[in-house]
């Protein structure tokens, strides 16, 4: 078994969770859990586990191929090598998150991780059955044809797991500036789970915030506008297989009510939200009506 | 499956249902009181910006309420200690019926397929709505 960060920690995650229960139980932080919703987070974070052992072989063979047909050889002793990776994994990351949030097809895999109205460290483990089989994985693949051994992306998709899980907490308000500048952090999380117009599909970073700043995704948190989490349409109880399947249901439905070759790929590649006569609102319909009405 | 992955999995069980009885435990969950006509006229506000309000049902547990806008009903409901909201056709809530001190709507909705009010069981269906002040 090589090093795995996120087997590691998760006896790290258990006693952070049942911490930050007993500091909201003790009044010394302002944190919310309700036990269903807290259910339903850890067992939509089992089932990924279990799901990830299915589609696991699938991935990990596919990355030795890729690594197998590799430019360089890069070593996994060498210091520069992990500076690397982790800049380049991490702009990954932000690229599939984004992917995951705009393009409804793979947002139906990743939407059960924002499907609670909490915003706890359980949320954190609320993770998704079904993002094997939508191909994201696949953005990992030029570090393997670049010559990053499989081990070395492992590892550090491991890291970038592990270092999200402590962001997902409302009991952290905001870091000194400069770790804020450049880390993702509780403040700059919380906006990106948050379902105010205002919020919408920005701060899709990893660790790092830079990539949201660079590429125009950034949004600070606003004392103003406390973040109001969940999706836009919340989900209406706490059934595990609805979180998982409900929008894969969702898109089966209209594929099989659309008319037109345009109409199947805007219900499968389109923004979440899309329809073909504009009715059911995308999160920039969302923003621009946001905007007309508060001038914004 | 090997039996290292069936521990694993049984020790994760065990350890949900830990974090989950010290949630229940806690008492944390947010507040919410029984809804009035200001929390609602809030949360149509956040939910539905701009949608006119003809009139206002609140249910008989003060935990769901039902609001005409023209011809649709906007409806508002607890899941947990969250609010769900979602909107269907006005007629829809006429032609239902309550049953056993309930008013159940079937949506078409995967994520909400059913949305449950507490009916008074002597009220009269439709409800008089109250005029939205």
């Amino acid at each position: 078994m090589t090093f795995d960060p996120v087997t590691l920690a998760t006896p790290f995650f258990i006693l952070a969770v049942i911490a930050e229960i007993l500091l909201a139980r003790f009044a010394k932080t302002r944190t919310n859990y309700e036990a269903r919703d807290t259910a339903a987070s850890l067992m939509m974070g089992l089932g990924s586990t279990v799901a990830g052992v299915l589609i696991g072989g699938v991935i990990a063979a596919t990355t030795i191929w890729a690594w197998k047909h590799r430019i360089f050889t890069i070593p996994m002793t060498a210091v520069w090598a992990w500076l690397a990776i982790f800049f380049l994994e991490d702009m990954t990351y932000y690229w599939f998150h984004r992917l995951s949030h705009e393009r409804r097809f793979w947002w139906a895999a990743h939407m059960n991780h924002h499907s609670s109205q909490h915003y706890n460290l359980s949320t954190a483990l609320r993770q998704t059955w079904t993002g094997g089989i939508n191909g994201s994985w696949l953005l990992w693949m030029p570090l393997a044809f670049l010559g990053f051994p499989p081990v070395m992306i492992a590892i550090e998709k491991g890291i970038s797991l592990v270092y999200q899980f402590w962001i997902h907490t409302e009991a952290i308000r905001r870091l000194p500036a400069p770790i804020e500048a450049v880390f993702n952090t509780p403040s700059h999380h919380r906006v990106h789970h948050a379902r105010n117009p205002r919020y919408l599909d920005r701060n899709y970073a990893g660790i790092l915030i830079i990539w949201d700043r660079m590429f125009g995704t950034f949004e600070p948190e606003r004392d103003e506008e406390p973040p109001r989490y969940g999706i836009v349409k919340n989900l209406g109880d706490f059934n595990i297989v609805r979180i998982a399947f409900h929008e894969w249901i969702g898109i089966g439905r209209d594929l099989a009510s659309a008319r037109s070759v345009r109409e199947v790929w805007g219900y499968l590649f389109g923004p979440p939200g899309w329809s073909p006569d504009g009715s059911r609102g995308t999160s920039a319909d969302l923003k621009a009506a946001w905007r007309a009405r508060t001038g914004s | 499956m090997t039996l290292a992955f069936l521990l694993q999995t049984g020790a994760s069980v065990a350890a949900i249902v830990l974090m989950v009885a010290f949630a229940a435990w806690a008492n944390i969950a947010r507040p919410t009181p029984p809804l009035d006509r200001a929390a609602i006229m809030d949360l149509l506000a956040f939910e539905f910006p701009g949608a006119p309000i003809d009139g206002v049902w609140i249910s008989a547990d003060r935990r769901g309420a039902i609001v005409r806008s023209t011809d649709q009903a906007l409806l508002v409901y607890l899941a947990g200690d969250g609010y769900v909201t979602r909107s269907t056709p006005w007629s829809e809530v006429v032609k239902a019926a309550p049953k056993d001190g309930r008013l159940t709507l079937r949506l078409p909705d995967v994520g909400a397929p059913r949305a449950s009010f507490a009916v008074e069981s002597q009220a009269a269906w439709p409800p008089a709505l109250k005029a939205a002040a």
